[in-house]
């Protein structure tokens, strides 16, 4: 089967070398790529919705003010360089000389257009901590915070530009067909579960992109993905089945290149005096019962066995690179798996016969989870405490556990901060429910600790990074001797890749062809 | 005959009634779409503010009025998750699905009828033996199944055929075909191959046993008695009376396909409708679902109803009343 395929293989590149080599004569060599995609996007146009495969081409297409490296650093982009002028305004030198692919100069107006246009849009969390945005001159955006921000560039590098004329001139429908932005691709055909073909837009700003040509096709089935792959009709695929990983490893000429995503896996327990699913007091109000959870799941067991080794335990609620990490600390470490400990602790807590309740969990968002859900009832079991599953598609998930999270004791989902910065998180999960606008509203286990508040707050008032990372330190350090939340594991981004293209996985898991070559 | 339209199409009217009123109802089981669009930490008001845009923030009776009312005037609703209008999301991706289901039904009859027609014509004979026992495999074996293997067969193993995919095409009276190009030929082949095998095991076994019924028939010892080529006494006379029933499952077959070919369109990444149709199902995109649903009605309907003519066709005693 090797043989044959590596045959057909160098027949294929002896063909293309004949092409190339008569081509050559009179022209440059063309570079080009396709990608295999597991979906097709849903959107062309930033405001319009968000999804793995739709961000995936906006950032082909536009430009923020700020750029966001593969490894989040954040950089200039759009913007050249920006300034504090005191603790809530930001000025914003944008770069000359940029233009839409349509010829449209790109100036401070398109910046103010933007963000007005976003607020008014589905989207309006992406202005969330911009209070007003003012064209001081062409090339010259004041921002105004709400309150002292130190992290709004990171935010920024998420908010995508519109030309101003185009946009109201095409309207919100139209401009999902036909996208028009700075990026380094402009569109060239979109034929809908079909293809997308992107063309380099040689004017562009950072320098033209090496890769002429550039084709996503949207390939649902992982096993089909892996098969266009080793035919050659694609040269990079997207989530690599992970039973595919040995398979594409050992045949030549392609490699499989991992990344660990910024998705934290994580478990909500419930703070309340009462839960939906518990009879009588809730235990998980108090902490020794928590401790005693976390001390009874074993990560790497879930990892060897239901992940097949492609997760990364979690040490913390956010990655190593964000605002708010801890150096040194790790919940493993902290709580290490003990299941007499564990017993040992639910006794000294009253419960010493356990007690029973509801997991909440997805079957199609993440990596296995309805077998993550399966091995945690397993290992709860081992201290007593009776785990009833409670499993169900997205598509119910999301609504079913939402605040007030009247039917959730214990809930499994997903949380991820591309924008590098633990505060919004913390905002959005621990911050006590209802006691401020913006604050709280993924607070699922109503979890109310007037000290993390505090830090919340104080980080929000700061405008410069180093000290909020620091107060965001302290909050890091709180929350993991309080655990309201038990981090699981990182999933790891794989992809399949044939020898001859340069890919270095981004963080964002946003794959970006601009980054990207091909011999 | 008119009288026979018209009730047709008065009967087509109630079916799509139903269909959009049940699909409605039931949409309001399964979860709120609002959150599928939404990022997760979504507060209360940027909730509301995407509710109101979708047009959510209405009550379900009104919410259907309003679908109803507007699909009256010719429009069919805006995709939650797309944004698009809901009719040509279905429409744009409509020939792929049809083009290959043409294809497959074409392979299945190729196939299906003369094998049945022999093995029904020989029941004891060991070829025939061999030819039901395949029709079996046919049956039984699930499409997923049989679509990867052709896939590591035919496309990693032998590199015949691409494992996915349309391929060129080009155009006919305006619509995006692949079957004007030897490419798109190249591309159709194991998709449809794929989803004809089941339609094929079908008509195979019901032609079977048609012709085996209508071989015990008198006119057929008569016919070859009066002389006629054991050839023209199977496929003149008895075919065409072991047909009614193998049209009748072709046309509901072809429905079918047409409407549900999606886990073939998955396997091989064929950018059809059906496809479409689970996806909106996960992400509770109910106005594609909706107008998904009833022009499935109506392609049934009227399916059935090109049926019906067929039958007056192969068997001038029946009429249409």
């Amino acid at each position: 089967m090797k043989i044959l395929s590596q045959k057909a293989w160098r027949t294929c590149t002896l063909g293309a070398a004949i092409v190339v080599g008569a081509a050559g004569a009179s022209y440059a060599q063309t570079k080009s790529l396709t990608i295999g995609l597991t979906a097709d996007p849903s959107h062309l146009y930033p405001l319009a919705g968000e999804e793995l495969s739709s961000n995936i081409m906006y950032y082909h297409l536009y430009d923020p003010l700020v750029s966001r490296s593969a490894d989040l650093e954040f950089g200039p982009g759009l913007a050249e360089s920006w300034e504090q002028v005191d603790d809530t305004t930001w000025r914003f030198k944008l770069r000359e000389g940029v233009t839409f692919h349509n010829g449209n100069a790109f100036t401070a107006a398109d910046v103010v257009f933007t963000v007005e246009k976003a607020r008014a849009s589905i989207r309006p969390d992406l202005v969330a901590s911009i209070a007003s945005a003012t064209a001081i001159d062409d090339l010259t955006v004041e921002i105004k915070t709400p309150q002292p921000y130190a992290v709004l560039p990171n935010d920024l590098a998420e908010l995508l530009i519109l030309d101003e004329e185009y946009t109201t001139a095409t309207g919100d429908q139209d401009m999902d067909l036909k996208p028009m932005g700075t990026g380094p691709y402009k569109l060239q055909e979109w034929i809908k579960e079909e293809r997308l073909v992107l063309a380099a837009h040689a004017d562009y700003w950072g320098g033209a992109p090496k890769i002429e040509t550039v084709t996503f096709r949207p390939i649902t089935n992982p096993a089909t993905r892996t098969a266009a792959l080793l035919t050659g009709e694609v040269d990079v695929v997207q989530d690599l089945a992970v039973r595919d990983v040995e398979r594409v490893k050992n045949e030549a000429g392609f490699e499989v290149v991992t990344r660990p995503s910024l998705l934290n896996v994580v478990l909500g327990m419930d703070a309340r005096e009462t839960s939906p699913t518990i009879e009588g007091p809730n235990p998980m109000r108090d902490q020794r019962v928590r401790e005693a959870i976390i001390r009874a799941i074993d990560v790497d067991a879930l990892n060897k066995i239901v992940m097949n080794g492609l997760a990364t335990p979690s040490a913390q609620y956010v990655p190593e690179s964000h605002l708010g990490f801890v150096e040194g600390m790790d919940f493993r470490q902290m709580y290490p798996l003990d299941i007499e400990k564990s017993k040992a602790l639910l006794a000294e807590a009253g419960f010493p016969d356990g007690f029973t309740m509801t997991l909440d969990a997805t079957n199609n968002r993440y990596v296995n989870d309805a077998q993550i859900a399966q091995a945690l009832a397993s290992m709860l079991a081992q201290v007593n405490i009776t785990l009833n599953l409670n499993i169900m598609p997205k598509s119910n998930f999301w609504g079913y556990i939402r605040v007030p999270s009247d039917n959730s004791s214990f809930i499994m989902s997903g949380w991820d901060v591309p924008s590098g910065d633990a505060g919004s998180m913390y905002q959005a999960l621990f911050y006590s429910r209802d006691k401020k606008e913006g604050y709280g509203q993924v607070n699922r286990g109503g979890y109310s600790n007037p000290a993390l508040d505090d830090l919340v707050d104080r980080a929000d008032a700061t405008a410069d990074v180093a000290e909020r990372d620091a107060i965001l330190q302290e909050a890091t350090k709180l929350l993991m001797a309080e655990i309201p939340m038990i981090p699981l594991h990182y999933e790891q981004d794989i992809y399949g890749v044939r020898d001859g293209v340069t890919l270095s996985p981004r963080a964002d898991k946003f794959l970006q062809a601009y980054e990207m070559d091909v011999e | 005959m008119f009288g026979y339209l018209i009730k047709r199409l008065i009967q087509m009217l109630l079916v799509l009634w139903v269909v959009s009123l049940v699909v409605f109802l039931m949409m309001s089981f399964t979860g709120d779409p609002v959150f599928m669009i939404v990022p997760i930490d979504a507060t209360e008001d940027q909730i509301a503010q995407a509710r109101r845009i979708l047009g959510l923030d209405q009550s379900l009776p009104v919410q259907y009025w309003i679908f109803i009312t507007s699909l009256l005037q010719g429009d069919f609703g805006q995709s939650y998750v797309f944004r698009q209008p809901a009719l040509s999301l279905i429409v744009e991706r409509m020939p792929a699905t049809v083009e290959m289901v043409l294809v497959a039904m074409l392979i299945a009859v190729v196939v299906a009828i003369p094998l049945g027609v022999y093995a029904g014509a020989n029941p004891k004979g060991r070829l025939s033996r061999i030819i039901m026992a395949g029709s079996l495999m046919g049956v039984s074996l699930p499409g997923f199944w049989v679509g990867m293997v052709l896939i590591y067969f035919f496309a990693v193993y032998l590199g015949w055929f691409p494992s996915s995919g349309r391929g060129e095409t080009g155009e006919v009276l305006g619509v995006r075909t692949s079957l004007v190009t030897a490419n798109g030929w190249h591309h159709i082949i194991l998709p449809a191959v794929t989803l004809s095998l089941a339609t094929m095991a079908i008509l195979l076994r019901m032609t079977r046993a048609g012709m085996m019924e209508v071989a015990r028939q008198d006119y057929m010892k008569f016919a070859r008695a009066k002389g006629a080529t054991r050839q023209d006494v199977l496929y003149k006379h008895g075919l065409k009376n072991a047909l009614i029933p193998v049209v009748t499952i072709f046309g509901l077959q072809l429905g079918d396909l047409i409407a549900f070919a999606t886990i073939t369109e998955t396997i091989f990444s064929w950018p059809g409708m059906g496809k479409l149709l689970i996806d909106s199902i996960y992400r509770a995109d109910r106005p594609v679902i909706v107008v998904y649903l009833m022009l499935v009605a109506l392609i049934f309907v009227v399916i059935n109803f090109l049926v019906d003519l067929v039958y007056t066709l192969i068997d001038p005693r029946i009429t249409l009343k």
